[in-house]
C-alpha cells in the first residue's frame, strides 16, 4: 500500500472512533501510533509515542495552558463576575435592555481575564440571571445574551484557542491575543446592537431597570477596577515583549489570587476546586495536544497535507471561494463535534491550504476563534447553551437556542468583516517589535 | 440459560478495587495541582527577581519539568471524571446494549493504546537513565519526570479496565 491509501485509511479510521465515542486525543494517538507504524515501521512508532508525549507534557511552551486556566478558574470561583456586572449595572441598567447590554459588557470584561467560553458563560450566568429575571426579562433575552456573550471568552485575549492554535502552527501567542482585541470590541458593538433593535422591536423582551446616583455608580466601579489593572498588566507585558506567554500566565493567575485573597472573596473549598478544575481542563487539553502532535507524524509522513495543498493549487476558484468553503467545514463541523477536537483535527489539513493561499495565519487564527464562537451557541452540541441551561434551569433548551439567534447574526456579520478587512485583527499586532 | 453475572463475591472485589483507584487517581491529582501552583510560583518569583537582576537560574526547564508531572498526574483523574471530550452524537442515538458495546470496544483500544505508553515511557526512562540525560542548565536529571508519564499512564490502565468491566457487565445485563 502507498503511504497515501495508508493515510487515507488512518483519516477514515480517525472518525469512525471519533464517532463512536472514543475520547478524541486517545483515537488521535492510536491512529497515528499504527499509521506511523505501517508507513514507517512499528519501532518507530514505539519510540516515537513516549518521547511524542514527554515533549508535549513537558514543554515549556505548554505551560502557559495551566496557568491561563487556573487565572480563570480563581476569577471564576472569586466572584468577580458579580462584582462586573454590578458596575455595568449601575449605568446603564435604566435603559430599554440595559440590564442585557450589562451583561455583555461584564462579560467582555470577564474574557479579559478568563480564556474559555464556558467558565464566561458559567460564571456570568450564575452572577446576571437572577437580576434579569427579577426585572422581568423574558427568558429568551436573558439566557441568549448570557450564552452569546460568554463566546467572547475566547476572542478577547487570554483565550485558550488561541493558545492551542498558536502551539500547532508556531506562530506568537502573544500576537495572537493582540489580534482578538479589536474584532473583540467590534463584535461586543455588534451584540448591543443587536440587543438595541431586537428590544425595539419587542420591548416587553427587556424592560427598564431602576436608575442609580452618581455616587452608587462611582462606587460600583471598584470592582471594574481590579480587572482593568490585571488585564493592562498581563497584555502590556505580553505587548512589550517583557513576558513570555506562560509568565503572562502566571503572573495573571497569582495576580487573581491576591486580589481574592485580600477582598476575601475566596473559600478554601473555593480555592481547591479552582485548581481541581485547572489540572482537569488543563490535562484534557494536553492530551488532545499530545494526541495531535502523534496524529500529525503519521500525517506528515503519508504526505497527505501536501497532497491537498497541491490539489487546491489547481482549483480553479478565488481565494476568498475556498475560504468560505473552510468556513463552512467549520461551521458544519462544529455542529457535531467540540470546538478545541475541530481545530485539532483540521489545522494540521488546512494550514497548509491557508498560507498556501498567502492568507495571515494571524488573521486565520481569529477566523478561526470566531467560527468556535459561532460553533459553541448553535445546536445540538453548543457547549454555552447547555452551561447556560444549567444555571437556568427552569428555561427550555429551545428557548435559549431562539434567543442565540440575534447574537448569532451578529457574529456571522463580525466573521464576514473580517475577510475583506483583515487590518482590523492585525493592525494591533503589526504595532509590536 | 444461566445468568451470567459475576457473583456477589467477585462484585465486591471490584467496587473495593473501584475505590482505591479512585482514590489513588484523587491522590495523584493532588500532587499535579501542588505541581501547577508550583510553576506559578516559581515563574512569578523568577520574573520579580528579573528586575533586581537575579534571576533563578533553570526556571524555563525546571517549570516544564513540572507540566510534565501535573500533566501526567492528572491522567487518571481526568479519566475517572470522563473529563476527556468525546463526541455523542451518534452514540447517544444508540440503543442502550449497542453503546455499552461500542464503549466496551473503545476501553479496550484505550487500554492497549495505555499499555503501549506506560510500557514505552518506562522503556524510554530507563534509556534516558543509563545515558545521563539532565536539563541544561540546572542540571535536573531527566529521567524521573518520564517515569511520572509512565505511573500517570499505567494508573490510567487501570481507570480504563474498571470502565471496561463496567461495559461488559452493562452487556450482559
Amino acid at each position: 500500500m502507498s503511504p497515501t491509501v495508508i493515510g487515507l485509511i488512518g483519516v477514515a479510521a480517525l472518525f469512525i472512533l471519533i464517532f463512536l465515542r472514543m475520547p478524541v486525543g486517545f483515537v488521535m494517538a492510536a491512529v497515528g501510533f499504527v499509521g506511523f507504524g505501517s508507513v514507517v515501521s512499528f519501532d518507530a512508532a514505539m519510540s516515537i509515542i513516549a518521547k511524542d508525549l514527554f515533549s508535549v507534557f513537558g514543554s515549556y511552551s505548554l505551560t502557559v495552558i495551566p496557568l491561563f486556566v487556573l487565572m480563570g478558574q480563581l476569577a471564576y470561583h472569586s466572584g468577580i463576575s458579580k462584582r462586573l456586572f454590578n458596575a455595568a449595572y449601575k449605568f446603564i441598567g435604566h435603559w430599554p435592555g440595559g440590564l442585557a447590554i450589562a451583561t455583555i459588557g461584564a462579560c467582555a470584561a470577564f474574557a479579559a481575564i478568563c480564556g474559555s467560553t464556558n467558565a464566561t458563560a458559567a460564571t456570568m450566568g450564575a452572577a446576571t440571571l437572577p437580576e434579569m429575571k427579577r426585572y422581568n426579562y423574558k427568558p429568551e433575552l436573558a439566557t441568549g445574551v448570557v450564552a452569546a456573550g460568554g463566546s467572547l471568552g475566547i476572542l478577547i485575549p487570554p483565550s485558550v484557542i488561541f493558545i492551542v492554535y498558536g502551539i500547532l502552527t508556531e506562530q506568537s501567542i502573544g500576537r495572537l491575543f493582540m489580534a482578538g482585541i479589536l474584532p473583540g470590541l467590534i463584535l461586543i458593538l455588534l451584540f448591543i446592537i443587536a440587543i438595541i433593535i431586537w428590544t425595539r422591536m419587542r420591548p416587553e423582551l427587556g424592560p427598564k431597570g431602576p436608575t442609580f446616583s452618581a455616587r452608587e455608580r462611582l462606587s460600583s466601579l471598584s470592582g471594574l477596577i481590579e480587572t482593568l489593572l490585571l488585564f493592562v498588566l498581563i497584555m502590556g507585558g505580553l505587548f512589550l515583549g517583557i513576558f513570555t506567554p506562560t509568565e503572562a500566565g502566571a503572573i495573571g493567575a497569582f495576580g487573581t489570587l491576591v486580589l481574592a485573597l485580600v477582598g476575601r472573596n475566596l473559600t478554601m473549598k473555593g480555592f481547591m476546586t479552582a485548581l481541581f478544575e485547572t489540572t482537569r481542563m488543563s490535562c484534557m487539553i494536553l492530551v488532545i495536544v499530545a494526541g495531535a502532535t502523534i496524529f500529525g507524524h503519521f500525517l506528515a509522513v503519508t504526505r497527505i497535507p501536501f497532497d491537498i495543498a497541491q490539489g487546491v493549487s489547481e482549483i480553479q476558484l478565488p481565494r476568498w471561494a475556498i475560504m468560505l468553503i473552510i468556513l463552512a467545514v467549520y461551521l458544519v463541523g462544529g455542529c457535531i463535534i467540540d470546538s478545541l477536537a475541530l481545530i485539532m483535527l483540521t489545522i494540521p489539513i488546512f494550514y497548509p491550504v491557508i498560507l498556501f493561499l498567502e492568507y495571515d495565519p494571524i488573521w486565520f487564527g481569529v477566523i478561526i476563534v470566531l467560527v468556535t464562537q459561532i460553533g459553541v451557541i448553535t445546536p445540538p452540541v453548543g457547549i454555552n447553551v447547555y452551561v447556560v441551561s444549567g444555571v437556568a434551569r427552569d428555561v427550555p433548551l429551545d428557548v435559549i437556542f431562539k434567543g442565540v439567534l440575534p447574537f448569532l447574526a451578529a457574529l456571522i456579520i463580525g466573521t464576514l468583516l473580517l475577510i475583506p478587512f483583515p487590518q482590523i485583527a492585525l493592525f494591533l499586532p503589526n504595532l509590536m517589535g | 440459560m444461566q445468568t451470567r453475572d459475576p457473583s456477589p463475591q467477585t462484585q465486591d472485589h471490584m467496587v473495593r478495587l473501584e475505590k482505591q483507584i479512585d482514590n489513588l487517581s484523587s491522590a495523584f491529582n493532588w500532587l499535579a495541582g501542588g505541581a501547577i501552583l508550583i510553576m506559578m510560583l516559581l515563574t512569578c518569583a523568577d520574573v520579580v527577581l528579573r528586575f533586581f537582576r537575579h534571576p533563578i537560574p533553570g526556571t524555563y526547564e525546571i517549570v516544564g519539568l513540572m507540566g510534565a508531572v501535573g500533566a501526567s498526574l492528572a491522567l487518571a483523574y481526568t479519566t475517572v471524571k470522563k473529563g476527556h471530550i468525546a463526541v455523542e452524537f451518534l452514540t447517544r442515538r444508540m440503543p442502550e446494549k449497542v453503546q455499552f458495546i461500542v464503549a466496551a470496544a473503545s476501553d479496550m483500544v484505550s487500554t492497549l493504546l495505555f499499555g503501549i505508553i506506560t510500557w514505552q515511557s518506562t522503556v524510554y526512562a530507563l534509556d534516558l537513565k543509563r545515558t545521563g540525560e539532565v536539563s541544561l542548565t540546572v542540571g535536573i536529571p531527566v529521567y524521573p519526570f518520564v517515569f511520572s508519564i509512565a505511573i500517570g499512564c499505567f494508573l490510567v490502565c487501570f481507570v480504563l479496565v474498571t470502565d471496561l468491566y463496567r461495559s461488559v457487565k452493562g452487556i450482559t445485563q
